[in-house]
């Protein structure tokens, strides 16, 4: 297939003459980025390190208490349960709204007439995303006298009220990051209108199927899109905070069933005056994330084309 | 592309989309089937974009209903219109919610420039230029997104505090400028490796640096991509309520997000209709930001990684 | 970016990572009963509430600064959540507020650590003399007077009269009545309102209904010494109670319950006319009758006639404290001396913070207030009460989101009401330890 071939001449790697000739001129590139580190991110993400084995109430000096909030997550019940929820709203969210953006994306890329109305009403979700106004208006749809209810009702199916029953609140949290696809969406967007015609032709007339054409070209090309994407919203469900805070009233609930790992921490820091083992959940928890990454990172020289 | 320079060599199968006009059809079945079809996907998108869009216009509704019937009867519905909400929540805290508009704007041109200048320099090195401890570098730079806001505010706000800066815009401003915002760099990295390397060796040949490569090259042909930064930087500054409510205490200095929360507290009743009404009036200056912006936003990424 | 300045910002990044061990080091060396200053002063005051609270708050403040021309006070007001994030940050950076609107929940938190002023040291500027000597100790612990009590509320049963006019129910005595009677008056109303109208608001997400429950079986949910009492089988009843309430259709479904329980006061089932009775705090009864536009009615809970001790007790709506570290001891006593005992200042303040607890006050204030408002203030001084509870201990301020997820595991019957008993003892009690 000519789009084949055409990939495998993108991926001739770039020349490297010398090793590290560009030392000072990044040095002067990165001149901002390194003051900042220095100067804002580095003390405070050392301090909550340090924090990290001390107990910490934020009114006393803290005391060092060696790896005690460490043996503390071993037991920590409600840590294994708020690890449980993330890990599966990261796991079923992120695929399911990615799938969401990228499948709309494909339909409207089709030479729709109306494609700017769609893209703007299927993006706006996302700007209201995080606002105050979200545990209400969720409430209207998912509540015990909210649409889904009254449409069950209309079919004969007795509802319930979806955001408080600990079996489907989780449900409702995916679905309300999976509403708000509209910014990765806008994403694939424009990634597939940059491929090119041609190469489908080519392919239609080779007899690929649909199925055939999206997997052996839309994937790889759209490829290092989609791993932006993958990347950056599985950091994101990871510190998922804001939906469940606005949607639980800052609680987790019902029954800790809502508890993302920030929300959990971000209890015991400012509710339970822990701060020192509330830094120790952040650490683990950015270790958890950067593994995810890492194995993102490494996952990506199979499958992501770059031409650099 | 159009925004491509003429002496751009066309090595990548990118050049083979030309301008719209060149743009993909749509897959030519018979024309009455194609009509069907075609009628049947908008059906099926609009009622999507109405599933969609119903909280959005609940809330639109609810704006513009008395603030004690608003739970009493939902439904979309509306029996008489009030525009009190509208002006009694523009004047119910202690300055006019124009105030807070005012100081989320400053606050937001602030950041977009700061991202804007920042995140371009810290990309372009990450990008382009090959250094002791790249990858090491970039990996830093990512992990120090990864680490919940919330255990790290306090030191935070101790490092400000002691500069003099809380109440100040500096807190949420400064951080932008010294490209902290990783998402951005990411973002950028992302797009200048999609631009061709056959250029810039052009302009080193001719004896160009980085400093000049950046900015006669590299800067003009990523301007989609600083589009993209500047809009959906907009977008979350203007929704981010948490260092805001942390850094900004007097109410002179709240911004938007913040005002909206001070509407509604669990413990008394809420003005509702005028928390509606004034997240209806914040909507529409992202709403704007958006629509003014997308034509950018949609090139600035297709210029990304379509290849 | 010149090398100094460099140098100099990294130094102070070098401040922060000390910033915990050094910050509580340089509190402290106010004396509250030094004289005015003659210097203008500035003092921060904050507090937590929603529109109309900042608004009445506002020209309160503009009040004392006409009567004080050299104190400037800045007003910063937060919801509920955000405050208490915003609160624990400042404190934390040696940089709180002077003047601290404080809720029960949290005093202990924060006094015990020393982060708060003893009020007895300022009574050269702040007279209390008009406090009952019962509202005062809600605000002191080991006799240090860390917060003086700003309104008082009694947690009671609202009732809405039109609902049991609707379907002929007739109106108890809550005199005499039992929690029998609630659970048939209940299903009454649940049984004429055909699955539409319940007949109570299941409660039990906050400590009030908790406590009321404990005090007329003689128990208290912490002894004095601020450690967990109540006996589990007292509990377990209590949760008995609500799951019964819940299984019999008298309360709505468990998700139901737990859906309006997490929203704000204006979704509740009572503001929505979707429930008869429920419990709240007497003093909530004028945003409840707004919400619903119904008739309502404040009731004794039940069971007060038939306990050897009537439950019932004043609960401080909350607390004005001062910093113990702020710089303005002497100016900021003398503020909320205003705030607790001037009249002109309690005319516009009215019950927004709950029925004043300055007894002086609460008089003057009557004839102005409005019909909700008396309601709830003849309530409060009618109902009999006994000495109040201790205030919630030091690492326990977590006890409602505690209480409100075992709640929730017996309502959806995922626990039993013995076991969640037994877990919630051992859960409150490890946090009170740990701290």
């Amino acid at each position: 297939m000519s789009a084949l071939g055409e990939l495998r001449r993108l991926r001739a790697p770039g020349a490297r003459t010398r090793r590290h000739r560009d030392n000072r001129a990044a040095f002067l590139f990165l001149s901002p980025w390194f003051a900042g580190l220095l100067l804002i991110t580095a003390g405070p993400i050392a301090v909550s390190f340090l924090l990290g084995f001390t107990d910490y109430n934020l009114i006393q000096p803290p005391a060092f208490t060696g790896l005690d909030n460490v043996t503390r997550m071993l037991s920590d019940e409600r840590l294994h349960q708020s690890l449980g929820v993330t890990v599966t709203y990261v796991l079923v969210s992120v695929p399911l709204q990615l799938a969401c953006a990228l499948g709309l994306a494909m339909l409207l890329d089709r030479g729709l007439r109306g494609l700017a109305f769609y893209r703007s009403a299927f993006y706006l979700p996302s700007l209201l995303g995080s606002s105050v106004a979200i545990a209400v208006l969720w409430r209207q749809i998912f509540g015990a006298d909210g649409l889904v209810n009254q449409l069950l009702d209309v079919v004969g199916v007795a509802g319930r009220g979806w955001i408080s029953d600990p079996g489907t609140a989780l449900s409702t949290l995916v679905v309300l990051n999976v509403w708000t696809f509209g910014a990765p969406m806008v994403i694939f967007l424009a990634g597939l209108r940059q491929i090119p015609v041609m190469y489908y032709e080519a392919a239609a007339v080779d007899g690929a199927s649909r199925w055939t054409q999206f997997r052996r070209i839309t994937v790889p090309l759209l490829s290092p899109i989609i791993f932006f994407n993958l990347v950056l919203q599985i950091i994101h469900a990871f510190q998922s905070f804001t939906q469940a805070f606005v949607v639980s009233g800052g609680s987790g609930g019902p029954s800790d069933s809502t508890l993302f790992a920030t929300l959990y921490l971000y209890q015991r820091g400012f509710n339970n005056f822990d701060m020192g083992y509330a830094s120790a959940l952040a650490w683990l928890l950015l270790a958890i994330i950067a593994v995810f990454t890492a194995v993102n990172f490494w996952a990506a020289k199979y499958w992501v084309f770059y031409d650099d | 592309m159009t925004d491509r320079p003429d002496r751009r060599p066309p090595p990548t199968a990118r050049t083979a989309v030309g301008g719209p006009a060149r743009r993909r059809r749509a897959r030519r079945p018979g024309a009455v089937g194609g009509l069907v079809r075609r009628t049947a996907t908008h059906v099926g998108l609009v009622l999507l974009a109405l599933v969609m869009l119903y909280p959005v216009l609940w809330m639109v509704v609810s704006s513009l209903r008395p603030n004690d019937t608003i739970f009493r009867d939902s439904g979309l519905l509306l029996t008489d219109l009030r525009t009190s909400n509208y002006t009694d929540g523009w004047d119910a805290l202690a300055a006019p919610f124009g105030h807070y508009l005012v100081n989320s704007a400053i606050v937001v041109a602030g950041c977009i420039i700061g991202n804007l200048v920042s995140c371009a320099l810290a990309a372009y090195a990450f990008a382009r230029l090959d250094f002791a401890g790249r990858r090491w570098w970039f990996a830093i730079m990512l992990g120090t997104i990864m680490l919940p806001i919330h255990v790290i505010i306090v030191p935070q706000y101790v490092l400000f505090s002691q500069l003099g800066w809380v109440n100040t815009f500096l807190p949420l401003v400064v951080p932008k400028m010294l490209a902290t915002d990783a998402f951005f760099v990411f973002l950028m990295v992302q797009f200048i490796r999609g631009l061709p390397r056959e250029l810039d060796e052009a302009a080193r040949i001719d004896g160009c640096g980085h400093p000049r490569i950046f900015l006669r090259i590299v800067l003009p042909l990523m301007t989609p991509a600083l589009a993209t930064t500047a809009i959906f930087t907009f977008i979350w500054t203007w929704n981010d309520f948490f260092s805001q409510l942390i850094y900004l205490t007097d109410p002179q200095m709240y911004t938007v997000p913040v005002a909206l929360r001070s509407f509604v507290d669990s413990t008394v009743a809420t003005s509702w209709g005028s928390m509606f009404a004034m997240s209806v009036v914040s909507l529409i200056p992202v709403f704007l930001a958006f629509l003014l912006g997308q034509r950018y936003l949609i090139r600035g990424i297709a210029t990304t990684g379509g290849k | 970016m010149p090398p100094h300045l460099t140098r100099r910002a990294a130094l102070v990044a070098l401040v922060s990572l000390t910033a915990g061990t050094a910050l509580a080091a340089c509190g402290g060396g106010s004396d509250a009963s030094q004289d005015l200053s003659d210097e203008p002063v500035t003092l921060r005051f904050t507090w937590w509430g929603s529109d109309a609270r900042h608004e009445r708050t506002r020209r309160v403040i503009e009040l004392f600064q006409k009567a004080h021309p050299t104190i400037t006070v800045t007003g910063e007001f937060k919801e509920w959540n955000g405050y208490w994030d915003s609160l624990a940050t400042t404190v934390a950076a040696n940089d709180a507020p002077d003047v601290i609107q404080m809720d029960e929940l949290y005093l202990a938190s924060y006094a015990e650590r020393g982060a708060l002023l003893d009020l007895g040291t300022a009574r050269r500027h702040l007279t209390t003399a008009d406090f009952d000597a019962d509202a005062l100790a809600t605000g002191a612990i080991d006799g240090k007077q860390y917060g003086l009590p700003v309104g008082l509320a009694i947690y009671s049963v609202v009732v809405n009269t039109d609902l049991l006019t609707r379907y002929g129910v007739a109106l108890p005595d809550d005199a005499t009545w039992t929690w029998e009677d609630l659970t048939r008056l209940g299903a009454q109303v649940s049984r004429a309102g055909g699955g539409t109208v319940t007949g109570v608001q299941a409660w039990g997400f906050d400590t009030g209904g908790l406590t009321l429950w404990a005090r007329q079986a003689g128990a208290a949910l912490y002894d004095d010494a601020g450690d967990v009492a109540i006996p589990p089988q007292v509990l377990a009843g209590y949760w008995q109670y609500l799951a019964d309430l819940t299984r019999q259709g008298i309360a709505p479904p468990a998700s139901v319950t737990v859906e309006r329980a997490s929203g704000a006061l204006d979704q509740s089932g009572l503001a929505t006319n979707a429930s008869a009775f429920a419990t709240w705090w007497n003093t909530q009864l004028t945003s409840l009758a707004t919400a619903s536009g119904s008739q309502l009615r404040l009731l004794r809970f039940p069971g007060e006639a038939q306990s050897a001790t009537p439950g019932a007790y004043y609960k401080p709506s909350m607390f004005w404290s001062v910093s113990a570290r702020s710089r303005h001891p002497a100016e900021a006593a003398l503020f909320v001396d205003f705030l607790a005992n001037n009249e002109e200042a309690a005319a516009i303040l009215q019950t927004d913070r709950g029925v004043p607890a300055n007894t002086k006050i609460r008089n003057a204030i009557a004839g102005q207030l409005s019909p909700t408002d008396r309601a709830a203030l003849e309530y409060l001084d009618s109902v009999p009460v006994t000495a109040p509870p201790r205030v919630t201990p030091k690492g326990a301020s977590g006890v409602e989101a505690i209480l409100k997820r075992y709640t929730e595991q017996v309502l959806f019957g995922r626990t039993t009401p013995e076991q969640a008993a037994k877990d919630f003892i051992a859960e409150l009690q490890r946090e009170i330890d740990a701290a």
